[in-house]
Parts: C-alpha cells; sequence; structure tokens
C-alpha cells in the first residue's frame, strides 16, 4: 500500500467518520428520552448548586451511577437511562474516592450538609473531602438543595420525611432534657428499649467502641460526649448530650436501635450500613460506660451467653 | 530509514521551543498532582483557599499532563523529524514558533479558569470554551505547518511517523471539536446517557489518537535511528497504523460498562478492547525486532532509553487496558485507583517517558549544544520509572482494596482508613516525580543556556 499524503489524511478522517457515525451517532440517534418513574426537573436553586457541583469538581470524587453490583453501599435502586434525561452534562463520575451520590437526597437534613460543607470531618471525622466552606452562605445553600435533590422524587419523599420529624424533633428538644429524653424513648418499639446490651463489658469492647466512636460520633458528640463536637454549631436540634442520661432508663437496646437506625429529621444518620452488629453494640456501650456512667450490658434478661463471654459455664 | 538526510546543520526553533514549553509544563503538572495528592492525606491544607481546592487542582494536573507537558514534548520531536525524514524545511518556522507562543498562551488560559472555578465538569472536556477554540486553533496551525511541509518535501516516500505524526493531529482537532461539544459553547455537553457515550469516545481518544499515534512517531524515529538499522517490517507499519485508528476509537464505552447504555455500544467496545492487542503487537513488534540485538546502543542514548522504556511500558498498559475491559475484572476494578494506576502507566510510563525520550534525543541536535548532563538525565530517567512504578503498585493495591471491600458490602467510608498509608505513600512518589521534573527542566535550561559548542549532527 503507497501511503500518500491524502491516503493517511483522507483516509484516516472517513474512517473517524464512519466510527464516530456508529459508536456516537447511532447511540444518540437511538437514545430514549423517556424519563424514568422518579424524574422531576430541578428548581432554580437545585440548577445553580449543579453548577456550583460543576465548577468545582466534585465530580471527580463523587460518582452519580448507582450499579447492579452496588448492594454492597446499600443500594435500593439501580440507576436507569430515563435518570439522566436533563444532564447536560451527565456526571456519572469515574471515581469514588468519596460516596456515590445518585440517591443522596433527603438521607440527611439540610444542616447535617452545611456543617459537612464547612468541615466534612465535622459530621465525618475519617473524611478526606476537602473544606468547602470557601464557597459562602449563598453558595452553599445552593449546593446543599442540589445535593438534597440527588434521587429525584425518591429523594423528595425523603426530603418530607426528614421535615416532619424535624419539626418534631426541634419541638422535643425546646421542651427541655426531660421531654427530650421521653420523646426520643418513645418511638422506639418497645422491645428494643426492654432489651439490655447482650454483651459483657471487656477492655476489648470498649477499646472496639472507642475506635468507633472516633470515626464516626465524635464530630457531634465530642470527645467528652457532651453534644459539644466541632460540629454542633451548626446542627438544630443540636446533637445530644449523654451525660444528662443517667438514671433515664437508657437501656442498650435504646442505645443499639437509635445508632442503627438514626434519627430522621435530625443530623444522627442512620449508620446500619457501616457499622455491623458487634460494632453497634461496642460504642453503645462505650457510650453507656464512659458517658451515661450507667451500663446495663449483659444484665437480665439475657439468653445463652454467647460463647466468648467471661462467667457461668451455665448461663 | 530509507531518506538521504542532509548533513548541513540546522537549526529548529519550533522543536526547541516546544522542547522548553514541555519540560516547564511537566514541572507545573507534576508539581498539581503532588499538590493533589497531599490534599488526599491532609485535606485541610488547602484551608479553604478556593483555587487549591481538590475539584479544581485535579483537572489541571491533567490537562497540564495531556496539553503541557506530554503533547508538546511529542510535537517538539515531531517538529524535529518530519523536515529530516521528509528531506526539506519545515514549512514555517515562524508559523511553528507562533504557534507554540499561543499553546502557551492557551495552557495559562486553561490553567487561570480551572483554578479560578471555570469548568464544564466532563473529564478531560473541563476546559470552557474559550479555551477549547485555542486548542483547537494550535492544532490547526500544527497541522498547516506539517501538511504544508509534507508538500514541500523532496523524499517522495512518506516514512511511518509522518503518518501518525500528521493523522495525531488532524483527527484529534476532529474528536477535540466533537467531544468538547464545540457548537454548544455554555455547557459543551450533550444531554444525558448520549452525553457520557460521546465523553468517553473523546476522552479515550485523548490516548488514542493523540498520545498514542505522536509516541508510535517518535519511537519509530528515534530506534531506527540510534540501532542505525532499518525498520523491521513495512507492512507491520501499515497494519498498526491503520489497526489502531480502527480499533481505539471503537472502545470509549468500555468506561460505560456498568452504566444503563446500549449493550451492543457496549459489546462493539469490549471486542476492540481486546483486539486492541493487535496494533499494539503490530507497533512494538516491529521496534522491538528493529532493536533486536542492539540494546547495547538504546543503552548509550539516553533518549533512545527513555523511549525504549516507554515501549515496553505499552506492553503492560495496553495488555492490562484489554483485560480491564471484561466486565468480570471491572466489577472489582471500576470506580477506584486500579483506573488511576492505569492511567500513570498509560500517560506516564508510556507517553510521558517517549516524550521524554523524544526530547532528550532531540535537545543536543535542535540546540546544537551537548547535554549538559548525562548523570541528571539518568537520574530523572530513574526517578521517573522508579516513581511511575511505586505508583502503579501502591495504586493498584488500593484499587484492589476499595475494589473488594465494596464488592464484599463494605461503604465507600468505611474503608477510608484503609488507604491512608497507601496515599501517603503515592504522595512521597509524587515528590519524586515532581523532583524528577525539576531536575529535568534544570538540565534543559542548563544544555541551553551553554557556551555554543560544536553541533552534534
Amino acid at each position: 500500500m503507497k501511503m500518500t499524503p491524502a491516503a493517511v489524511i483522507i483516509g484516516s478522517l472517513l474512517l473517524l467518520a464512519a466510527i464516530v457515525l456508529v459508536v456516537v451517532y447511532v447511540p444518540w440517534a437511538t437514545r430514549h428520552d423517556a424519563p424514568s418513574e422518579i424524574f422531576r426537573s430541578r428548581s432554580d436553586l437545585e440548577a445553580e448548586g449543579r453548577l456550583i457541583y460543576i465548577a468545582n469538581g466534585c465530580v471527580y470524587c463523587h460518582s452519580q451511577s448507582i450499579r447492579t453490583i452496588d448492594w454492597g453501599h446499600g443500594a435500593e435502586r439501580i440507576a436507569q437511562a430515563g435518570d439522566y434525561v436533563s444532564d447536560q452534562p451527565i456526571l456519572l463520575g469515574s471515581q469514588r474516592t468519596g460516596p456515590d451520590l445518585s440517591q443522596e437526597g433527603g438521607e440527611h437534613p439540610d444542616d447535617w450538609h452545611i456543617a459537612h460543607f464547612i468541615n466534612p470531618r465535622y459530621t465525618r471525622p475519617n473524611s478526606i473531602m476537602p473544606e468547602v466552606a470557601f464557597l459562602g452562605e449563598d453558595k452553599l445553600q445552593a449546593l446543599t438543595a442540589y445535593i438534597q435533590s440527588l434521587g429525584m422524587t425518591d429523594a423528595d419523599q425523603r426530603m418530607q420525611r426528614q421535615i416532619y420529624w424535624k419539626k418534631a424533633a426541634t419541638d422535643a428538644y425546646e421542651a427541655g432534657p426531660d421531654e427530650n429524653v421521653k420523646w426520643l424513648s418513645e418511638n422506639i418499639p418497645q422491645g428494643w428499649r426492654d432489651l439490655p446490651n447482650p454483651y459483657p463489658t471487656t477492655d476489648a469492647g470498649l477499646a472496639r467502641g472507642h475506635l468507633i466512636y472516633q470515626q464516626f460520633c465524635i464530630g457531634c458528640h465530642g470527645p467528652v460526649g457532651d453534644g459539644m463536637g466541632p460540629a454542633q454549631p451548626w446542627l438544630y436540634p443540636p446533637p445530644l448530650n449523654f451525660t444528662i442520661l443517667k438514671n433515664r432508663e437508657i437501656s442498650g437496646g435504646i442505645l443499639y436501635y437509635q445508632i442503627m437506625n438514626g434519627i430522621t429529621g435530625t443530623a444522627m444518620p442512620y449508620f446500619k450500613r457501616e457499622l455491623e452488629s458487634e460494632k453497634i453494640w461496642d460504642v453503645g456501650n462505650y457510650v453507656a460506660v464512659y458517658f451515661i456512667d450507667d451500663s446495663d450490658a449483659n444484665a437480665e434478661p439475657h439468653g445463652i451467653d454467647a460463647a466468648y463471654e467471661p462467667g457461668d459455664v451455665n448461663r | 530509514m530509507t531518506t538521504g538526510e542532509s548533513t548541513q546543520i540546522r537549526t529548529y526553533p519550533t522543536a526547541l521551543a516546544f522542547c522548553i514549553t514541555s519540560f516547564f509544563w511537566m514541572g507545573v503538572a507534576t508539581f498539581m498532582g503532588l499538590l493533589g495528592a497531599t490534599f488526599l492525606i491532609a485535606p485541610d491544607l488547602a484551608n479553604n483557599v478556593s483555587w487549591l481546592f481538590f475539584g479544581r487542582v485535579r483537572p489541571v494536573h491533567v490537562n497540564m499532563v495531556l496539553f503541557g507537558f506530554v503533547t508538546p514534548g511529542l510535537l517538539a520531536t515531531a517538529f524535529y523529524y518530519l523536515p529530516k525524514v521528509l528531506d526539506t524545511e519545515l514549512y514555517s518556522e515562524k508559523l511553528g514558533v507562533t504557534t507554540v507562543l499561543l499553546w502557551n498562551v492557551v495552557l495559562v488560559a486553561a490553567v487561570g479558569s480551572l483554578l479560578a472555578g471555570h469548568s464544564q465538569g466532563r473529564e478531560y472536556a473541563e476546559l470552557v470554551w474559550p479555551v477549547d477554540i485555542g486548542i483547537v486553533i494550535v492544532f490547526l496551525m500544527v497541522f498547516v505547518n506539517m501538511i504544508m511541509t509534507v508538500k514541500h518535501r523532496r523524499e517522495p516516500i512518506l516514512y511511518v511517523s509522518v503518518w501518525y505524526a500528521c493523522a495525531a493531529v488532524v483527527l484529534t482537532s476532529v474528536t477535540f471539536s466533537l467531544g468538547n461539544v464545540i457548537w454548544k459553547p455554555d455547557t459543551g455537553a450533550l444531554t444525558g446517557i448520549p452525553d457520557a457515550i460521546l465523553l468517553w469516545f473523546y476522552g479515550h481518544n485523548i490516548f488514542g489518537l493523540l498520545l498514542t499515534p505522536l509516541s508510535a512517531g517518535v519511537a519509530y524515529y528515534v530506534i531506527p535511528r540510534v540501532v542505525k538499522s532499518p525498520l523491521y517490517s513495512h507492512t507491520l507499519s501499515l497494519l498498526g497504523f491503520w489497526s489502531l485508528i480502527v480499533i481505539y476509537t471503537h472502545i470509549g464505552t468500555h468506561h460505560l460498562l456498568q452504566v444503563p447504555v446500549p449493550t451492543w455500544l457496549k459489546v462493539i467496545s469490549i471486542v476492540d478492547s481486546v483486539a486492541m492487542v493487535i496494533p499494539v503487537m503490530a507497533f512494538l513488534i516491529n521496534i522491538w525486532y528493529t532493536a533486536k540485538g542492539k540494546l547495547g546502543a538504546i543503552h548509550e542514548d539516553i533518549g533512545a532509553k527513555f523511549v525504549f522504556t516507554g515501549t515496553i511500558m505499552y506492553f503492560f498498559v495496553s495488555i492490562q487496558g484489554s483485560m480491564m475491559a471484561l466486565p468480570v475484572v471491572q466489577r472489582i476494578t471500576h470506580f477506584n485507583n486500579w483506573v488511576v494506576a492505569h492511567a500513570h502507566i498509560g500517560v506516564l510510563g508510556f507517553a510521558g517517558m517517549i516524550a521524554l525520550g523524544g526530547m532528550y534525543y532531540i535537545l543536543p541536535r535542535v540546540s546544537g549544544k551537548p547535554l549538559y548532563s548525562r548523570l541528571l538525565a539518568d537520574l530523572q530517567y530513574w526517578m521517573v520509572l522508579i516513581g511511575m512504578i511505586g505508583f502503579t503498585v501502591v495504586l493498584t493495591i488500593v484499587g484492589l482494596i476499595q475494589g473488594n471491600a465494596w464488592y464484599n458490602g463494605e461503604t465507600v467510608y468505611r474503608v477510608l482508613p484503609e488507604l491512608q498509608y497507601y496515599y501517603v505513600t503515592r504522595a512521597m512518589l509524587g515528590l519524586l516525580i515532581f523532583s524528577s521534573a525539576v531536575i529535568g527542566l534544570y538540565n534543559g535550561v542548563r544544555t541551553l543556556l551553554s557556551k555554543p559548542g560544536e553541533a552534534v549532527s
């Protein structure tokens, strides 16, 4: 084959044209524009927040693409083409240095996000995300609105739940510690309220609880459990002060349930996707022993002890 | 080489200007990479300085590596070898030098706009419309200079390096304009899933139709020159060239295998990703058989040493790339640092190494002065090599930790503490690579500032 300038230039351009036709134009021409069942359009504020998200390169660390294999992340819904029909550009992302955000809307109330943007380690002590406070209050509001819209109508439903329970949680907090603790416990199924921590207090268990507390809890509840962590000024109702809980019948089951399930409407997220059962019991007991000074670990009623537990062999 | 090259001493201001550009921007680009790597282990270090925000620093790193360091470095050598193998003068050194000046203006505009928070948010296509236009213009200026040089050639036969250089520049002008959706200045994007398909078609072709053919062009020139042998096979050159254009352009969708794009498109991208072994091995066999038995000559020439190492990295990155396109592999490797490791073997290990090699090969020839220090060049070689391989090992481990942990049901947040030490190591290796860029810049500048000597030509 004789490689003339025309062969090189025109030949390669013709090949490129044919290939663009097949792998770019045909997918575009045969695209499905039908919105998915959760689709809704964005408000002006959400659209403004999206531009801030784009300008600051959030997409490099956060995907918006839930895959069929993402059950490990607690995915409830796999992304569909119809989710993206108004996205220009589409922000699928290529890396998950941080978590996927496709369904982030309504997972937390707005104040959690503001505290997180001021410094991500306030709400997520292990986070390696940079501070975003430089954006200023207005842009943080817009960015928060955008994040809260991710998941579209699914997110809206979650947001409504956050708003509904935020009012209840705020009323309870403002009614004083007695009412607040009563309200918090009331909303837990009786079975959990009657349940003591089934495992004994051990040095190893407290060490595990201490580590989990530092990685997940310290930003809001503070190093001494008084609810004065660095996130506190940004959150309302503020993080719970554990030291007021003594003699208020806080069982291990109550602590477990609140950590597992979170308190929707407040900045307290659910941790069931991130902490296995043992870690929740351990961190609950850590709080009970060190901050409440009132632990029911291994108290009655309990079933047959787990094999590792110290004490009577016939318990 | 079939050309009868003129022995007269020429000057190559365009090649020289591209060399200086590349050495300088390698420093900027690797510093930005180091900065980003540091922020991953010390996230509060940026201290709310907006233009130091990770999401702004990272695209500066990527764009400056692509358009500041590697592409100008490869073009420097192209502007040296084109007149040589075509047995003519460059069509216009004036146009060439103007191109380089404008190129640098565009790069400054790119850095400034990204750091100021003007981004279109599409990977490899972040730059805002005026900067996009600037890039298309400089590519077209390069193309005019190349094709006019080809037109005025005295050597009738086009050497394979010429095919690669001309095709790379003209095809990238097209894919860059398409990929940046240049007809939509405000967003620079299509809507929905087709935007992702177009983006990765373009994104992958930055490697496939720009860095790879330019690197191949340099390797096809430098290796036969240094080992003083004719090229092993014209047929393999042809096969490698045409199969590269046909196959590489089909594979962009392998970035979207876990996304709702048409299945037939995924199948095409997977099949062609595996078929990439054809252009890759056609090129490598051609180069390696040309150098067969003459590795001593390659070891002796610092430029060829870089280039030959680049070809070895090309082998690794391409075979790895073919494997990574398999869905079963992507279940673990997608969305994590495995891919970052892969990108660093490709862009630094292959294209970056060859860009440096080409520049070290031509620097004495275009400046008419001997290289200031072979020792420093060797030092840079080893620092880049160790840094790049270290990067690959560390980030591959990180990727495996992330991918397996996620697949095993752990959340992203839970895995973060496990990665800390690897991120620290990665930043240290980044320091090594940045330092090597400073050494290269120093060596280049000292070469140019040294007293005029005999030309090596």
